[in-house]
């Protein structure tokens, strides 16, 4: 099952997507085609995102650094994200922008000192995000600082989560990242330095992860600096495609 | 309570840029801080229980940093210094506890997010006069230290300016404007009580090493 969240009517509602994937259909039982849809990112307000940097082997080789130990986790604020179809903004300066495609899983039941072995059992499901990074406004403060990171619009997420019956395997997806159709990113889950059931057994060791929160799992390699009007894919086997646009800031 | 996100700022505290001046030029550092530092706390650091705050068996004593939060009653979106502050309608105080600093460059995110590691006071309307009063903390009754906001290097004003130039605080959200630099800290079996800034005072406690 694929569950959206969905201005319509005035409220944010979730549905799920039904007829092999043509229409969305409420709670309520009414329906609406997936054309028509207005996409919010998937995420319950208040939930915890954590996202991950440096979790790939082939784009920490890329970027010239070591793998970290501990883990290179930081946060992101509900301000960040965008849903399907959303744009995000690139300030005038902003040369080295680039797309992160990234599996984001999400936390379904609570979470406290869970095994790695067991910790896939706290997974509801899972999504896709495009986490932006713009690498100049990088400082050699609580790295990667919110300017870079945090920035209104800059995390693109959905279309829907999926639920975690439907994805047995969260380490074998291959990702994909397209610019205006050429593919800038080809890697797969497979090459992550720290799972999704190791990052969940690492969080909660000290914190309790709760239903919602939303652990964005890494990029593989694959640089490419974006300009305003880009269209950008990030697609992840067996979840779908997420789609966005860059645009210019006002004023700029 | 706050349903919203919650920031803070570190390194906002005149006197420890100029202890630290030297350190700055220096890796990994290399250049002085030009944007604020800030770092998110996360919603498990509001679940304190009925027994207090159990610290994680890692851990022997914590830095206990009383600060104020204000909360946002609208968007700040690119605001100047001079209207910044019409966007903050309440404040509160605020316990922001931490696992000792040892290093700003990378720090993880458990230092500043384990569960209990943000109590905060009740919420009051806020009042431009707040930012001039002594945050006081007292450990088991005892007074342990004080300071005021006019340390702030960004007062609350240039803070919420410089930070809504990139990223929208919005309405619901907390902003912790600082911590001191001399923060105490506490353990196993202490108290904590705030008061000061002329908000509801806040009192915070750790679960004894039998409880915990």
């Amino acid at each position: 099952m694929k569950r959206a969240r969905i201005a319509h009517n005035g409220s944010a509602v979730w549905a799920d997507l039904v007829d092999s994937g043509s229409t969305l259909r409420l709670g309520n039982g009414e329906t609406l085609a997936v054309a028509d849809a207005h996409w919010l990112a998937p995420v319950a307000p208040g939930a915890t995102i954590f996202a991950l940097g440096l979790n790939y082997a082939d784009h920490v080789k890329e970027l010239g650094f070591k793998a970290k130990e501990p883990p290179l986790v930081f946060l992101k604020g509900m301000n960040a994200l965008v849903g399907h179809r959303g744009e995000t903004v690139r300030p005038a300066d902003a040369n080295q922008m680039h797309p992160e495609c990234e599996l984001v899983a999400i936390i379904g039941k609570p979470a406290r000192n869970i095994r790695a072995d067991q910790a896939l059992d706290h997974v509801g499901g899972y999504s896709i995000a495009c986490d932006y990074a713009i690498r100049e406004y990088l400082e050699n403060y609580y790295r990667p600082n919110l300017r870079v990171k945090n920035r209104d619009t800059t995390t693109p997420l959905g279309p829907w989560i999926v639920d975690a019956a439907d994805i047995p395997d969260p380490q074998n997806l291959t990702l994909r990242t397209f610019v205006n159709g050429q593919m800038v990113q080809n890697g797969s889950t497979r090459d992550m330095v720290l799972d999704v059931a190791g990052l969940i057994a690492y969080l909660s060791q000290t914190m309790t992860l709760l239903p919602g929160d939303m652990i964005m799992t890494g990029t593989p390699q694959g640089l490419h600096f974006c300009a305003a009007g880009d269209d950008v894919i990030c697609e992840i086997e067996g979840i779908g495609r997420l789609a966005s646009r860059l645009v210019a800031e006002a004023g700029s | 309570m706050i349903a919203g996100n919650i920031y803070g700022v570190v390194l906002n505290d005149r006197p420890q840029l100029a202890q630290m001046a030297d350190v700055f030029a220096m890796p990994p550092y290399n250049v002085p801080p030009r944007n604020p530092v800030l770092y998110l706390k996360t919603r498990n650091c509001l679940m304190t229980g009925g027994d207090g705050i159990a610290l994680d068996p890692d851990l022997a004593e914590v830095e206990i940093a009383a600060t104020l939060g204000l909360v946002f009653g609208r968007a700040a979106v690119k605001m100047s210094p001079a209207t910044a502050l019409d966007c903050v309608t309440g404040a509160c105080l605020a316990l922001d506890i931490s696992e000792p600093e040892t290093s700003y460059y990378r720090p993880t995110v458990r230092q500043r997010c384990r569960d209990g590691f943000l109590p905060l006071g009740q919420p009051g309307p806020f009042d431009r006069a707040l930012l001039g009063g002594d945050i006081i903390t007292f450990v088991n009754g005892t007074k342990v230290h004080a300071w005021s906001p006019k340390r702030l290097a960004r007062d609350a004003a240039t803070l919420i300016a410089d930070i809504s130039s990139f990223m929208t605080l919005a309405a619901g959200d907390l902003l912790l404007i600082g911590l001191p630099h001399d923060a105490p800290r506490a353990g196993r079996g202490d108290r904590v009580h705030i008061e000061g800034a002329g908000l509801a005072p806040l009192d915070a406690r750790f679960q004894s090493a039998t409880a915990a």
